[in-house]
């Protein structure tokens, strides 16, 4: 059940990337995509529990998987940075092109 | 050796951040870190045996280093080096030669790397480095070109984690091996992500526009090397899972075709050598056992017609054919074409005959194919009329002696290609295309439809290629 949502959420951000014609919604929609990729993670990890594994007294406790949880967490500073480069691209390019629109800026530096 | 092996890994990305610190000895510290690749690469011939090193645990990062990922380095090192070299006197500033030495790095993690999040860790700095070199010149133009490669790029590489994270659900492990037993949707994704970033058939039509749009530097950069940092795993993968290999070598054959197909009809320059780019990957992969020293040839050649397409008088191949080219950029010209086409003599034969030998008797027809739309391609380069003027710095020449002489050496590496039978099947290739060249191609007009590389059609056949490779993989 829960995955479905989390698929959806990733369907979502896809097909937002896709149809939306401008190019700041384009890159939330991207967002949402990694949003969505990070919650898949993040539920793959707790398969076999829930608990966050962290070294304590406790014994026989079902521990959240920490190695999908890291990978996603080198994942999201990545896409964080790659955000924030595109994110000032856009600034760059909006003086220009104040509309935003991809297919206004496609006919304008490229054809 | 394994310590050799980590330092070398690191040194790159060590010295990308020494270039920021001390901006004065920007292009003696990347040279001499692209000389030590080289000497490196050289280093995993001689030892043979590959390199497997794991770290921490089974769940960490494992790389595998041998002579098959040595001719991937030797190339990003070379073209790295003739890259440096050529925009020695250009005034660049050291941001520059920091981001070409980054990327170099991170190319050369992707090679060595065997699991996948080193993998997805690697690409991405390659995006990161790669639209930073794009937009360098920072015009409106440029920062359009390398935001939808970056764009394009990231929403590939989020369908990859998807992938990445079901094969570990399935073993509790990321490394390649995990792709044995794998659900085909995780198989699926992983290889969008892969065709995107590798350039290969329809997911891969972002790359024409992307190579020919940025400066000739950023462009050799781009196909010599970068690319291939998508292409070289599913090499991998066809080599350790047999039931991939024959979903790779269809690929191989369609890209071949698609690239050659849109290359030879077309009527600019650069756009020419970029889907030749789509062309020569697909012969990479269309035989991945011996897609390393093809890789190597095309990567030299690639580089040095990309830095001498950057000096010619003109994009247009109209205007070129009025305005003669100076004769000794003409003959670099026609040394590189001759080896892309396959030539004796120069490394291209070798990696020809090579690659045509291993192939599956199904792709022995759509690949000579392919080949003959290679040579009637480059015909286009060496009918250019010559005897005319240019003012070209040494940096250009010294980076094109490196990359042709380079071409030479390498042909020494294959010396049991050079059979009788080999000789003539690719100097009758040549011939013909070049005959087809002058009796069709020159005059033809035609004028085949951008329309699959705008934008949002790039995202949109992402959805389509996903849908196509989740039935090859359930086949």
């Amino acid at each position: 059940m829960l995955e479905a949502f989390v698929l959806a959420t990733v369907l979502c951000g896809f097909f937002g990337a896709l149809l939306k014609k401008n190019l700041v919604m384009k890159i939330i929609s991207m967002d949402i995509m990694s949003t969505g990729v990070v919650a898949f993670y993040v539920l793959i990890a707790s398969r076999n529990g829930l608990f966050t594994p962290i070294i304590s007294d406790a014994q026989n406790i079902a521990y959240a998987d920490p190695v999908p949880q890291a990978v996603i967490l080198t994942a999201i500073v990545i896409g964080f940075s790659i955000q924030a480069l595109m994110l000032v691209g856009v600034m760059k390019l909006a003086r220009d092109n104040p509309t935003l629109e991809t297919s206004e800026i496609e006919k304008s530096n490229t054809l | 050796m394994s310590s050799i092996s980590i330092a070398w890994i690191a040194l790159p990305f060590f010295v990308g951040f020494v270039i920021y610190l001390l901006p004065k000895l920007d292009r003696y510290l990347a040279l001499s870190t692209a000389f030590a690749s080289v000497a490196f690469a050289l280093w995993l011939f001689v030892v043979q045996s590959p390199i497997n090193l794991q770290l921490i645990d089974h769940f960490g990062v494992t790389l595998i280093l041998d002579p098959l990922a040595g001719y991937f380095i030797l190339t990003n090192a070379l073209v790295t080096a003739a890259v440096i070299i050529y925009c020695w006197h250009s005034g660049r500033t050291s941001f520059f030669y920091a981001q070409t030495i980054i990327l170099h790095g991170s190319v050369n993690a992707a090679f060595s790397c065997s699991d996948f999040v080193s993998l997805y860790v690697a690409l991405e700095v390659i995006s990161i480095a790669s639209f930073l070199l794009i937009a360098y010149p920072r015009t409106d133009r440029s920062i359009w070109v390398g935001l939808r490669y970056l764009f394009t790029s990231n929403i590939a590489m989020l369908f990859y984690l998807v992938g990445a994270v079901l094969v570990y659900q399935a073993h509790h492990s990321f490394s390649y091996v995990g792709l044995r037993g794998a659900p085909p949707e995780a198989i699926a994704l992983i290889f969008l992500g892969l065709l995107v970033k590798g350039g290969i058939f329809v997911s891969g039509l972002w790359l024409p526009m992307t190579h020919s749009e940025s400066e000739a530097p950023v462009s050799a950069l781009l196909s010599g090397f970068v690319v291939k940092a998508g292409v070289f795993p599913l090499v991998r993968f066809a080599l350790l899972l047999e039931e991939i290999d024959p979903i790779v070598r269809i690929f191989g054959v369609g890209t071949a075709l698609l690239g050659v197909s849109y290359a030879v009809f077309e009527k600019d320059t650069k756009r020419l050598l970029a889907y030749s780019t789509v062309a020569q990957l697909g012969f990479i992969i269309g035989a991945p056992t011996v897609a390393g020293f093809y890789a190597l040839t095309h990567g030299l050649v690639k580089a040095a017609l990309f830095l001498t397409a950057g000096i010619l008088p003109s994009r247009s191949f109209k205007e070129l054919r009025e305005k003669a080219i100076a004769t000794p950029v003409w003959i670099a010209l026609v040394v590189a074409s001759l080896s892309i086409s396959g030539f004796p003599l120069l490394a291209g034969f070798g990696a020809k005959v090579s690659t045509l030998e291993n192939l599956m008797p199904w792709q022995v027809i759509p690949m000579n194919v392919a080949a003959l739309g290679t040579a009637i391609t480059y015909a286009k380069f060496v009918f250019l009329p010559r005897g005319g003027e240019a003012k070209v710095g040494t940096g250009f020449w010294a980076a094109i002696a490196l990359l042709i002489g380079g071409l030479f050496i390498a042909n020494i590496a294959y010396p049991e290609a050079y059979t009788i039978a080999n000789i003539v099947k690719l100097l009758l290739t040549i011939a013909l295309g070049w005959i087809a060249h002058l009796l069709i191609f020159q005059q033809a007009f035609v004028k085949l439809p951008r329309l699959l590389e705008g934008f949002e059609h790039l995202i949109g056949v992402m959805s389509l290629t996903l849908v196509v490779l989740f039935w090859m993989m359930m086949a």
